[in-house]
């Protein structure tokens, strides 16, 4: 079925004149209205715009984590507002992956374990096989048995890219994945992200302050003053 | 009021809104309650009754004896020319003659001779002008009216003689030692005893002389009759002995500050966990007030100042409730209490306050030096700053420190140190225990379900939490269930181990004279029941030589040696004596032999064959083993440790001795028995027994109401354990949504996790609740361990229902829009 659809849907995320505000108590917050946007399978987007503008916002609409207060999100060709929570987890689960800035590891979760939680949320067939394969990937295949807290902020974003990929997911949404690292560890990082990214095929979005960051991916949008403009080089 | 107070308590305003302070405060104000209540009805009930203060003795110096006093010990005494009085106190029955059907009562009688006390006063209702009662009356206590149904004005029956009950006693000092202190008391004039004839030579009764004087008089004369004590005499003076009712008294002291000690740890733990998660979210706030340049020694200041401002509140609050469930309790030992007690040291109402304070300080100090240290660049990296090693030892000092105060407060330093270390090291082991089991009992689950294999990472994730949370749930579902087996169980099973036919009458004190008439007696209303003799004889000799020079420092310490030995001569060996070595005479042997009971053979190395002798009033009578008897000390029956063969004490000062059983109707015979002959001194165990359960009703109350406390306790710890997992839970939750579960997922994989853990703490608890039963059935009352089933099913489910019930009321479910907004950037 899923390659029925990627067959018949080769936009991996359509997203149709999207708002997104919040009500508070000082009033109505207008974050962007009537965005569209549109990917392509295979395709790699970075997100820019200054803090506050939306990015992370703007993402968990586009993963289905959130719905849009106007406008439809499509994910792999299904509309999100059509489906309920178990078909949405059900989708998150064949077809996405995370990671965040803050790496969010389990504390008491071993490398290994931590990567192996989203296999075993789907069912594979032999996770802790497919997670040593996995941190073998990121470059610590001796470091399986060692806790969050043992490793180092880059090691812990590689467990976290190894736990990304390990589910082979179709789309990867990164959320200023360098932000809590220092210049050159960040820089491995994104060669890891990279790498694997292009290995895979995977469509990747991802949200960053950083330039260089931005300049590896095919396409680059600014969220600014609640509208995303394509920026061309 | 200048910043720094100002800034603590504008923090502590806002913080009283969060679980952790209102869980701090609550285990702080149970703590302190708990101290003061314990400290001042402890200091209360020693001052009372303990210290022998001069007015629990009614004199200086008491010299007490088993037999009536010397002419020579009396002249002794009178030669030193200070002030003393004579008292005569045994066991009765006494009675209403006006009231047939009320069966006679087990009473404490104390003959006086005036003037009586020499130190204190005896209180009666109404008042009455002299210190004793006027010959032919009769002042008793206000059990004893309840009990026969008299009113003042009544007559009392005591042996062969009526009296008027001319007040009622409200309380006296010299009550006596043993458990003769417990029983109901009345008090005639020594005058009119010999008219009762319930005390005849050879009687069992306490003859004691009361004496007063200056101090150097008594030292002296202490000094004087201490050394020359015999056998049967006791010297109490002030200070120096403790009559049984303080030890019995005092042990159930100690008992309940040994229970208090695990509601005070399980509150330290509480208080402990709470400014842990405090300290941890404080850290960007100290980064910040640190970073505008407040000074480290500031900033504790103000976090110093916060505690304070919490003990202030929580001191008030628990002093006030410790005092006030103190009066209750003591409102309700008062008719129990031979004393008006002493109001309090005045100190010791801060004792509470001042424990609270060590608590708080001790455990708060560690955390919030910490948090002075916080490097500032935490606010640019928002993690927690390492602990160095510096903290870890400081934590360590505060906790030892912290022990050693709680461990001094309960005063009885081993006791309370074995209990902790027990509980440590239970907690720790039923924490491992449970975490294993879980793991084992999760392994089916894995194979067959995916969330099964969810749930092994979740146990692996948690196991910290679950390893505290079962320790602490399964010791006090443990003690929950041992407490309430016990206080139901635990009597009602020592008494159905006597066999149906155990006697529950006693006569001791039979005189030769009335031997023959009670047989007939027994023989008329078929009372199945043999008279036995009993001569006062102490074993001095071993095999033809003085026997203390041939034993070991432990052997001369043995009871059958350090007191009178109640012999016994029969031609039959006793139906309800084993024999299990040697031979029984047949009729009357040429030379005297013994039969000696099996502990005493061992406990002073004897053999068949060793030559006993025994001074008997001043005469030596010497016999050999020739069997060895086993002896169930329980039985009440008359029992004996050494047996003659028939022969050699005839010629003795004798009484006699029996027992028997009477039920329903026949109960009327035990009053028949007291009219026939008014003199015997019967004994109505069931009455004892009844007198003795009162004070274990009353200790198991009092045991109750700690585990109440302990309980609370316990689940405020959890409260706050649970919630702290909670924030943790949250973010798995979180973490798990968006790495493709359902919130429905998540939700079952918690129902799961608390069921399986309430399930585990439920059977170990279970495991553990039967083991300790079984121990206090085998070491205090020696019957067979029985198994309680309804424990193995009750436990479980009241812990599953008690970690899904709390599980669920604290978990909010968490939406999915929510899930990415607690994970994106910054956290
Ligand atoms: N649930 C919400 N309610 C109110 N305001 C919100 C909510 N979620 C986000 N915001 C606001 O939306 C704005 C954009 O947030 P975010 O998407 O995190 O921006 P970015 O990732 O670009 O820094 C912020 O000002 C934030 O406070
Ligand atoms: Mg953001």
């Amino acid at each position: 079925m899923d390659m029925e659809q990627s067959t018949r849907h080769p936009l991996m995320i359509e997203a149709r004149d999207i708002s997104k505000h919040f009500d508070t108590e000082a009033g109505r917050v207008e974050l962007f209205s009537r965005l569209n946007l549109e990917v392509a399978r295979g395709e790699s987007l970075a997100i820019v715009g200054r803090s506050g503008a939306g990015k992370s916002t703007l993402l968990s609409l586009l993963a289905g984590l959130d719905t849009p207060s106007d406008g439809s999100v499509r994910i792999d060709g299904q509309l999100i507002e059509t489906l309920d929570d178990r078909q949405r987890a059900q989708l998150r689960a064949s077809t996405i992956s995370f990671i965040f800035q803050s790496f969010h590891l389990l504390p008491e979760l071993t490398a290994l374990d931590n990567v192996r939680l989203p296999l075993e949320i789907r069912g594979a067939a032999d996770p802790a096989h497919d997670a040593r394969h996995w941190l073998r990937e990121v470059g610590l295949g001796e470091r399986t048995d060692h806790y969050p807290a043992q490793l180092s902020g880059g090691e812990q974003q590689r467990v976290a890219i190894a736990r990304a990929f390990a589910t082979r997911p179709s789309l990867l949404f990164a959320d200023e994945p360098t932000g809590n690292l220092d210049e050159d560890t960040g820089a491995k990082i994104i060669e890891h992200l990279f790498r694997l990214n292009e290995q895979q095929g995977t469509t990747l979005i991802l949200i960053t302050h950083d330039a260089e960051l931005a300049a590896r991916c095919q396409r680059r949008l600014r969220l600014h003053n609640g509208a995303l403009e394509e920026l061309v080089t | 009021m200048s910043l720094l107070p100002r800034l603590a308590l504008q923090q502590l305003r806002t913080q009283l809104r969060t679980t952790e302070w209102r869980a701090l405060l609550l285990a702080s104000w149970l703590a302190i309650a708990l101290t003061t209540l314990l400290t001042l009805l402890g200091d209360r009930l020693e001052r009372g009754l303990l210290r022998e203060s001069a007015n629990i003795l009614g004199a200086d110096l008491v010299l007490s004896s088993s037999r009536p006093l010397t002419p020579e010990r009396l002249e002794q005494i009178h030669a030193t020319g200070v002030d003393q009085t004579r008292v005569v106190q045994f066991p009765s029955m006494v009675s209403n003659p006006a009231a047939q059907d009320r069966p006679p009562m087990l009473v404490s009688v104390r003959a006086a001779t005036a003037p009586y006390p020499l130190r204190g006063e005896i209180i009666t209702e109404p008042p009455q002008p002299g210190h004793l009662p006027t010959p032919g009356h009769v002042w008793v206590e206000a059990r004893v009216l309840d009990q026969l149904g008299l009113a003042l004005g009544d007559t009392l029956q005591l042996g062969y003689s009526r009296f008027t009950v001319s007040a009622e006693l409200i309380s006296s000092p010299d009550r006596g030692t043993g458990f003769r202190s417990f029983s109901p008391h009345i008090l005639i004039d020594r005058a009119d005893l010999d008219a009762t004839g319930v005390l005849a030579p050879g009687s069992r009764a306490s003859f004691r002389v009361l004496m007063r004087g200056d101090k150097e008089a008594i030292t002296a004369l202490e000094a004087m009759l201490r050394p020359r004590l015999a056998d049967h005499e006791r010297l109490l003076a002030l200070r120096t002995d403790q009559p049984l009712t303080g030890d019995a008294l005092g042990n159930a002291l100690a008992y309940l500050k040994l229970a208090a000690l695990v509601a005070l740890l399980l509150s330290a733990l509480t208080i402990l966990l709470s400014l842990r998660r405090f300290s941890l979210k404080q850290y960007s706030r100290s980064a910040l007030l640190l970073n505008l340049g407040l000074s480290p020694n500031q900033l504790v200041r103000v976090y110093l100042y916060q505690l304070l401002a919490a003990w202030l509140l929580v001191a008030v609050l628990g002093t006030l409730s410790g005092v006030l469930v103190e009066s209750a309790v003591q409102g309700w030992l008062t008719n129990l209490l031979p004393q008006r007690l002493p109001a309090p040291t005045p100190w010791l109402y801060f004792s509470g306050a001042a424990l609270g304070l060590a608590m708080l300080i001790l455990l708060g100090l560690p955390p919030v030096l910490s948090l002075a240290r916080i490097p500032v660049a935490h606010l640019l990296r928002g993690d927690a700053p390492p602990q160095d090693r510096r903290a870890r030892s400081l934590q360590v000092a505060c906790l030892a420190l912290l022990s050693i105060t709680l461990l001094l407060f309960l005063q009885t330093p081993w006791a309370a140190l074995v209990l902790l270390a027990l509980l440590l090291v239970g907690g720790v082991a039923f924490g491992y225990i449970a975490q294993s089991l879980l793991q084992w009992l999760s392994r089916p689950l894995a194979s067959r379900l995916l969330l099964g294999r969810l749930l092994q990472l979740r146990l692996r994730q948690q196991r910290k939490w679950h390893r505290l949370q079962s320790a602490v749930i399964v010791l006090l579902l443990t003690l929950l269930a041992v407490v309430w087996v016990s206080r139901a169980d635990l009597l009602a099973q020592w008494r159905a181990k006597f066999p149906v036919d155990t006697p529950n009458y006693f006569v001791i004190n039979i005189q030769p004279w009335q031997k023959e008439g009670l047989d007939r007696f027994m023989a008329e209303h078929r009372i199945d029941s043999d008279l036995y003799p009993m001569i006062r004889g102490r074993l001095n000799q071993l095999n033809g030589a003085p026997i203390r020079p041939q034993l070991t420092d432990e052997q001369l310490q043995d009871n059958t040696l350090r007191r009178e030995l109640n012999l016994s001569w029969m031609r039959e060996q006793p139906a309800h004596n084993d024999l299990l070595r040697g031979q029984w005479w047949d009729a009357t042997p040429e030379r005297p032999q013994i039969s000696v009971e099996q502990d005493m053979m061992e406990d002073l190395g004897l053999k068949l064959g060793d030559r006993l002798g025994f001074d008997i009033g001043g005469q030596q009578v010497e016999a050999e083993i020739t069997s060895e008897r086993q002896v169930e000390w329980t039985s009440f029956r008359p029992n004996f440790y050494v047996i003659f063969s028939p022969g050699a004490l005839e010629s003795y000062p004798t009484t006699w001795i029996t027992s028997f059983r009477l039920d329903g109707e026949r109960k009327q015979l035990a009053t028949q028995m007291l009219e026939a002959f008014p003199s015997l001194t019967l004994i109505d165990i069931d009455q004892l027994l009844a007198q003795l359960s009162v004070w274990l009703k009353r200790l198991g109350d009092s045991s109750a109401m700690l585990l109440a406390l302990t309980l609370a306790c316990g689940l405020i710890l959890m409260a706050v354990t649970l919630l702290q997992a909670l924030e943790q839970r949250r973010f798995e939750s979180a973490l798990m949504q968006t790495l493709g579960a359902s919130s429905e997922q998540t939700r079952q994989l918690d129902l799961l996790e608390f069921l399986l853990l309430g399930l585990t703490c439920g059977l170990l608890a279970g495991v553990a609740a039967e083991a300790t039963l079984a121990g206090l059935q085998l070491a205090l009352l020696d019957v067979e361990p029985r198994l309680h089933p309804w424990l193995w099913l009750i436990l479980p489910l009241l812990s599953s229902a008690f970690f899904v019930g709390i599980g669920f009321l604290i978990r909010r479910p968490l939406r999915l829009d929510q899930c990415y907004r607690l994970l994106r950037a910054g956290t």
